[in-house]
This record gives structure tokens, sequence and C-alpha cells, in this order.
């Protein structure tokens, strides 16, 4: 990543420009009916939703004083910030701090020197669908592009459950769905709202900042009579790109240019079209379309969008950085995940990697890493089921991501972008490493949440240049749920050398009597002693146990007991005839 | 071969087909002896054993077509009505199969009691028939074509409607072929007695019989038990759980004594396991429900026939001494007087 290096070191230059930007956030319960169809509790921030949209420059310090106004644990995950320097802000519950209980407060404080597009949720488990989800918009007027359009704007997509997530989550990982069919959402949303008004100017250039907040559904994007020209995804500016029409999964962003026409004689349909695919069924009266409008013209009619033949979308593959960086060198350290999901032994459906499903650690991952002393390098004492990888400083790390499953993921790291290097079609199977017509991108896309096909598989390459724990995970909100994550526990004996934990953070955990020393079993004196580690449920019992054996001999057994005695009884009829 | 062969609508069918065997037999073989003989009508004889024969072949036209009526009518019923809930009714009707099949089945052991039975009912009907002043001309004529037109008619109406009870969970490809071997096998034995064949070996393939007979009942049961907890686990799953094959998730942990993700007995017709489970009740995933149920459904035919081999083994005794008509009413006694149920009414 010599490109953010060198960012990072230049924006010390102007850094007494930059400017320091506060929020106090309070997360609280308010009311809202997006959808118009039903009115249900939402998670908001001071009394409001949708939430703010966090608006800074390039080099601005943020400053966040959260306050778990709830009655459940709360904490926030700023999606694609690397938090380089900065890894007990990143924010997930268990890894990089101790969840916020009720009302807790903390302080999440650090300076983005990332421009792009990003995103703020909640990184308690399954909590950001009930509405702690929002845009983090980092502008940036020195950028390639800057001269280029006239105004930004942001448009959120997501979608919408009229049920309340723990609810869902109880029923999705239960007994009573052991195909792990996840909740389909209710409604799509477009800038948490329907019917969305996006009013221009003619002959103007917008940069619209798109970004996916669902908590499942990808959506298909378009603009009726407009062409957009793709210049940023996650947060990595690209070379322009037309396209038609955008696919964008839970938790990608992306931002294009938008040229509008010079005449105002028609208004446009913008429509969002959630992934049907990703649903196992389709409720009926399902609308997956959301509509908005690009308005040029408040007296004209909005138009209904047009049906669409066939979803087209843009292939993020073929995109090019912009700063025309290569396919990084041979890897100095290379391994694979299988995604897979299984049923374990109460019956749930489960999401894998290489047969772990995640399950958090008594001790946040992070603290662990930073008190282990040399023990840090060694995966074991982060917990099995936590699923660890451990990296060295500047490994050049080549992840190959095996889906065995036959649906959509899209994939997502914390603390980094990574190239992607490849990926195959739907249903290519596992990838084969020795198979030599298997061409890499030579200069590869950049993001840092990435779409793997049904069956399919990716090559990703990315810099262990970020010390830190970093998840790695499906952003689908239910597949977090059901485990599909794995931690990056990148160069540990580095992060030990240069990074320590606010005494905040470390007061929430006093206070809820959460441990912040040991192993990932909270034991402080031997980590390599696991014993008491949470873990997964245990597997299904395979085939015959030694009730089942039981079982089938006592059946056995009374089955010819039972014949026996037919017989005997039969066998009168001789003694009858007899006499 | 379980959609082509439904088990307990062979033996149903065989058994009534038995015991219609056994009462044509006693007929044709009572005209034999009563006129058969050198001083006697022989055109009477001729005449009568017409009667009989025509009383059984018209019986057997009437319930064929009452019968294919019927089963067509349950059937278009059925696919409308319990198709929503499919395993509700199947469970159901797995339960009746066994019960019905457990409480017949034991009169076929006693294939000596029923001779007996109906070789004393139909001299007693006989006989009345003469006493009869007024109607007597009438009945006497006839009486020996209305006996066997209504003894088939009785009989293959109950088969009917046993064999529709039963056979709702089967596909209607399963029927043709146990419905025409039951019945040669019916014959057949019927013909063996009609003939004096060797009753031992006679009896040995009953008993063997009997022993299938009692096998297949067991796994009904057992079956029922288990459709109806999978009837439960799809209301809470959903869906249907057929569909998720033999694999996790097509069966309820919580209830699972053992569980092979093979050997389906449902999965793709079944094949040689829809056998297995057809004969002996085998299931790839074993609940508490029903491996319990198949314990205590034997637990339940053993008690009984040792409790009906002793009290046999007492009047056998008795009537030794007493020379009592007992051992002729037993035929309905084999089962009738403890369940009061099936073979009993017809005896009166």
């Amino acid at each position: 990543m010599k490109s953010f290096v060198a960012a990072s070191l230049l924006s010390l230059i102007p850094s007494v420009l930059s400017k320091t930007v506060t929020y106090d956030f309070n997360v609280t319960y308010t009311t809202a009916n997006p959808d118009g169809q039903f009115e249900r509790r939402v998670i908001g921030i001071n009394g409001q939703w949708p939430i703010p949209t966090i608006d800074i420059e390039k080099g601005d310090r943020l400053i966040v004083n959260l306050v778990n106004g709830l009655d459940v644990d709360t904490s926030l995950h700023w999606h694609g910030l690397f938090q380089n320097g900065t890894n007990a802000m990143d924010g997930p519950g268990k890894v990089t701090q101790c969840s916020l209980g009720p009302g807790q407060k903390m302080t999440y404080n650090f300076t983005i020197n990332q421009p792009g597009t990003y995103w703020y949720h909640s990184h308690i488990k399954g909590q950001y669908p009930d509405g702690i989800r929002g845009p983090l918009i980092v502008r940036d007027p020195k950028g390639p592009y800057a001269d280029k359009y006239d105004e930004e704007v942001v448009i959120s997509l997501s979608d919408w459950y009229h049920d309340e997530n723990p609810p869902l989550l109880a029923k999705f990982l239960s007994v009573g769905n052991p195909t792990g069919a996840e909740p389909v959402p209710n409604s799509a949303l477009m800038n948490e709202t329907q019917g969305m008004p996006f009013h221009v100017r003619p002959g103007r250039t917008y940069m619209v900042r798109l970004v996916n907040m669902a908590a499942f559904a990808a959506q298909y994007f378009w603009i009726e009579g407009h062409t957009m020209r793709i210049i940023e995804v996650d947060g990595e500016y690209t070379e322009e790109a037309e396209a038609e029409m955008i696919y964008l999964t839970a938790a990608q962003r992306l931002s294009f240019l938008l040229t509008t026409r010079n005449e105002t004689t028609q208004n446009f349909a913008i429509v969002g079209s959630m992934d049907q695919d990703l649903f196992d069924q389709i409720p009926d009266g399902l609308n997956p379309n959301v509509t908005g409008h690009l308005i040029y013209s408040a007296a004209r009619p909005l138009p209904e969008p047009a049906f669409v033949d066939a979803f087209e979308p843009f292939d993020d593959f073929t995109l090019v950085p912009y700063d025309n960086e290569e396919l990084w060198g041979e890897p100095t350290y290379s391994f694979a995940l299988e995604v897979m999901m299984d049923n374990l032994g109460d019956g749930a459906n489960y999401a894998f990697f290489n047969g772990i499903t995640y399950v958090a650690p008594k001790v946040p991952t992070l603290y662990t890493a930073l008190n282990a002393g040399n023990l840090s390098l060694t995966p074991e004492i982060y917990g099995r089921d936590t699923n660890p990888t451990v990296f060295k400083h500047h490994d050049v790390v080549e992840l190959i991501i095996n889906n065995n499953d036959p649906g959509k993921h899209p994939f997502h790291m914390h603390g980094h972008t990574f190239q992607l290097a490849y990926r195959s079609d739907v249903d290519a199977g596992i990838f084969n490493t020795s198979d030599d017509s298997i061409e890499f991108a030579k200069m590869p896309m950049r993001r840092d949440t990435i779409l793997v096909n049904p069956g399919g598989n990716v090559v990703l390459r990315f810099r262990a240049d970020n010390p830190g724990v970093w998840l790695f995970h499906c952003h689908i909100e239910w597949h977090i749920e059901s485990g599909l994550i794995a931690t990056f526990i990148e160069a540990p004996d580095v992060l030990q050398k240069t990074q320590t934990i606010p005494e905040d953070h470390l007061a929430i955990c006093r206070q809820r009597n959460d441990p912040v020393v040991g192993n990932a079993a909270a034991n402080a004196e031997d980590y390599l002693d696991l014993t008491g580690q949470n873990l997964s449920p245990a597997p299904l019992p395979a085939g015959f146990t030694a009730r089942g054996i039981v079982a089938l001999v006592f059946s056995v057994i009374a089955a010819f007991i039972g014949l026996a005695v037919i017989a005997l009884y039969g066998s009168q009829e001789f003694k009858h005839k007899a006499a | 071969m379980v959609n082509v062969f439904a088990v307990p609508v062979f033996f149903i069918v065989f058994r009534e087909s038995l015991e219609t065997a056994i009462i044509a037999a006693i007929l044709l073989s009572f005209l034999k002896k009563t006129f058969d003989t050198p001083d006697s009508d022989r055109a009477a004889y001729v005449r009568l054993r017409r009667h009989v024969w025509l009383g059984l072949i018209a019986g057997f036209i009437l319930v064929l077509a009452i019968g294919g009526g019927m089963i067509g009518a349950f059937y278009r019923l059925g696919v409308d009505a319990w198709a929503k809930s499919e395993s509700l009714w199947e469970g159901i009707f797995c339960l009746i199969a066994s019960i019905i099949i457990t409480i017949m089945g034991a009169a076929i052991l006693r294939v000596s009691k029923l001779q007996s039975k109906w070789q004393k009912k139909i001299t007693r009907a006989l006989q009345a028939s003469n006493k009869d002043t007024t109607f007597g001309e009438k009945l006497e004529k006839y009486a020996l074509f209305i006996l066997p037109f209504i003894t088939i008619l009785r009989e293959g109406l109950e088969a009917v409607i046993f064999v529709g009870g039963v056979g709702l969970s089967f596909p209607a490809s399963a029927f043709p072929i146990p419905v025409i071997t039951g019945i040669l096998a019916g014959l057949l034995i019927g013909f063996i007695m009609y003939k004096g064949g060797n009753m031992f070996h006679l009896q040995i393939f009953l008993i063997i019989s009997t022993c299938f007979l009692y096998l297949v009942a067991a796994g009904l049961f057992s079956r029922g038990v288990w459709t109806l907890e999978m009837y439960e686990y799809g209301k809470l799953v959903g869906g249907d759980v057929a569909e998720t094959g033999a694999g996790p998730g097509s069966y309820d942990i919580r209830k699972s004594v053992w569980h092979v993700n093979c050997c389906s007995p449902q999965f793709n017709g079944g094949g040689g396991w829809g056998i297995f489970n057809a004969l002996f009740g085998w299931q790839n995933s074993a609940t508490y429900g029903s491996v319990i149920s198949y314990n205590v459904y034997w637990i339940a035919v053993i008690a009984y026939f040792l409790f009906m081999y002793f009290r046999e083994q007492k009047e056998f005794n008795g009537s030794a001494r007493s020379d009592s008509d007992l051992e002729a009413d037993n035929g309905k006694g084999v089962v009738g007087d403890k369940t009061g149920v099936a073979v009993d009414e017809k005896s009166t």
C-alpha cells in the first residue's frame, strides 16, 4: 500500500490546516416508517432517524463521543477506514474493544487520511439493520476528479425489515431453520426512504456517492436516460469507466460522475432493485424495487420506471485503479478460506471458514494481542473459533476464497483494501493453483468489499502494512450471525510497540467486569492454556452413536421375540388338529 | 418397488380373499358331499354348484365396480383435501393401517378356526332356510347363490375400505400388483384347503406370512408416529422437509436417536431402503417417537399373543374334557373378544 503510506506522509504537511470534527452521539430508540407500510421501533442517534451523515474532509480528526442509550450493547465501526495506528477505534465488539453496554460512554478519536465514500454502523451482532447505519463521506478537494464535478451528492441504498433484528435472528439461527434461509427484507430503500427526489440542474456534473448499507440485499442501480462514469470504489479512485447499471453488494460503495442533460423537459427514474437471487423464498407481494427521481423540473411528471429485460450490471473486476498500481509481487504468505454452510448439533445452520464458525473470545482479540508478549505470534492464543491467522509485518498476503456455497457472498476486510487479482465465474469450484491458463489482473482494482460468485472463487492480495486485529467476514449480516468471520492478526509484535488501548475503552470493560488481559479464554497466566474458551455448538452426531445402536438392538430383539410368540401361538393349530 | 407394491394392501387383499375362498370351498365341498352321490339328483348338484359360482362371480364384479368407484373417490378427495398436510394424513393412515392389520392378522393364523366357524354358520344357514316355510322355496332355491354373493360382497367391500384407508399413503401405482397377487394367494390357499392339501405345510406358510404381516404392521406403526413427528417439524421449518434430502436439516435433531445421511426410504423413491421400510419399518433417521412406538407395539403384540396362547391352552384342555363347542366359537374369539372390532361382527 505504497500509495497510502505516501498519502499519509503528505497529509502531515497540511495537518495544520485540518480541523477536528466532533459529534456527540447518543444512541437511542425512536420510531420510523420509511417504506410507508409499517411503523416500527428503530435505533437512531439523538432521537433522530435516519442517523446523520458524517461529512468531513481528508486529514480531519473525527471525534465521536458515544453514549449508549439503548438497553442492549452497541458499538460503532467506520467501514472502510484503515485505522492505521488506531486499531482500538475500529469498533467491532469483542475484537478491538469491549461492547458498549447500556448507559456506558466511550470516545472514538482518529484522523482520517483516506478520501472516499464510507459508512459507519454498529458492529454488534445484527444491530445495524435496525437503523444504526449512515454514510461517512471524506471529501477530497484536491482529489484527481475534484475539478470534474460541480456538486457532490450521497445516495444510500438499503433494505428494510418490518421486524426487529433480535426476533428475526432468533428464528434464523434455530432448529426451525435448518436450511439457513435468511430473512427476506420487506422493502428496499434509497436514502432510507422511498420516492427520493434528486433535484438537478441541466448541464452540470454531479459526483454521486453510492453506499449500500443493507443488511442483506445487493442492489442493481441505474438512472434512466443517463450514463454513469465510475471514479471510485470503496475509497479507491479508479480510472473513469462508463456504466449503464451498477451492482452494489451490501457494504460496497461506488462514486460516479453524472452529467445532466441540457434540457429540462423530462424527469427520470432512479431505480434500485434488490437482487432476488439472494432470497430463498420470495414472499408474496414483495416489491424488490425502490424508485427515486432525477428531477429537472418539478412541474413535469415523475415517470414510473420502465421494465428491464435482464440485469446486466457493470463488472467491477474490469476497473483500473487511478494510481495504476500493479499486482503486488510474489506473496510471502498464501492461504485459502473455504466457505460452506452446515448444521451443528443444535440443529441450526451455521456458516464456516475452513470448518470453523466464528465465536467471539472472552477477551477482545486486540487486547490479547497487546498483552501476550512473544506469544502474540501464536495463533492458538486467540482461540480456536475466532479463526485466527497471524501475518508478519509487510507480508504480501494472497488470500484465496473458495465459495462452496450456492449463494453470493460479499466479503469485507477491515483495515485494508485488497487487490482483486482474480474472480471466477459461477460454479467454477475451488481455485486451481496449478492452472496456468488463469491470468491475474495486471493492474487489479482495489476495494474493501468484494462479491464472490456462487460456487466460485476469488484471489485477493494485500500488504500486511497495517499492524492490528482485523476481521474478515461476509457482510450479509445474517452470515455474521451464523459465524462467517475470520480474524486476521497483523504484525502483533509491531502493534505492541506502537499502539495502546485508550483508558476510556478499558473502563468500559472494567465496568462490565469483562476481562481485558489473557488469551481468548481470559487466561492471563498461561496463554497457551485455552481451557474454558468460547466454542461453537458441537457438530451433529455422526450416524449411529451408542444411543442409536442400543435403540436399534432393542428394536430388533423386540421384533424377534414378537415373531417367536406369534409362531408359538400359530403352532397351537397343530395341537388342535392332533386333538 | 414401494411405488408398485404396497405391502399392506397385499396382506389385506390376501386375507379377505382367503376368507372368501374358505367360504366358497366349504360351500362347494358341502354340495359335493350332499348331492354328488350316486343316488342324488345330479342335475340339482350342477345347478346348485352353478349358483355358488354365479354368486361369487356376480359378487366379485359388483365389488370391483363399487370398490373401484370408492377408491377413485377416495383418491380424488385425498388429493384435494389432504395434499396440503400430506404428512399429517400419512401418519394417521399409517397408524390406522397398523391397527387394522394387527387386529385381523391373528385370524389368518387360525385358519382351521375360520374354517370350522364358517362350516357351522353355513350349515345353520342352510338348515334355517329349510325351516322357513313361507319364504322357503325361494330361499332354498337361491341360498347357494345369495350366500357366496353376500360373502364376497362383504369381504370385498371390507377389503376396499381397508385398502382405501391404508393405501392413501401409497401412490396409485402401488395398488394393482398387490391386489392381484393378494387375490391369487388367497385363492390358492382356499384351493389347497378344498383339495385337502397338506395342512401342516399350509400352517407353516401361514405362520410365516403372519410374521411378515406383523413386521409390516410394526413398521407402519412406527412410521405413523415418525411421520406425525415430521409433520410437526415441517410446521416448524415452514417448508417441505423432504426438499432438504437426507442430510442435515431433513430431521429434527432434538428428537434424533440415530441419523445416517444415506439409506433414506423417502428420498428419491427410497429404492431398496423403501422396501426395507415397508417390510421392517426402517428409517435412516430414527426418532425417540419412532423407536419407542416400534418397541411398544411389539410389547403389546407379545403380551396379547401370550395372553391368547394361555387362554386357548386352557380352553383347549377344557374342551377336551367337556366336549363343548368352544373351538367353533373361537373363530370370533381370536381377536374379537378382546378388542371388540374386526372379525367379531361377522359371526353374529
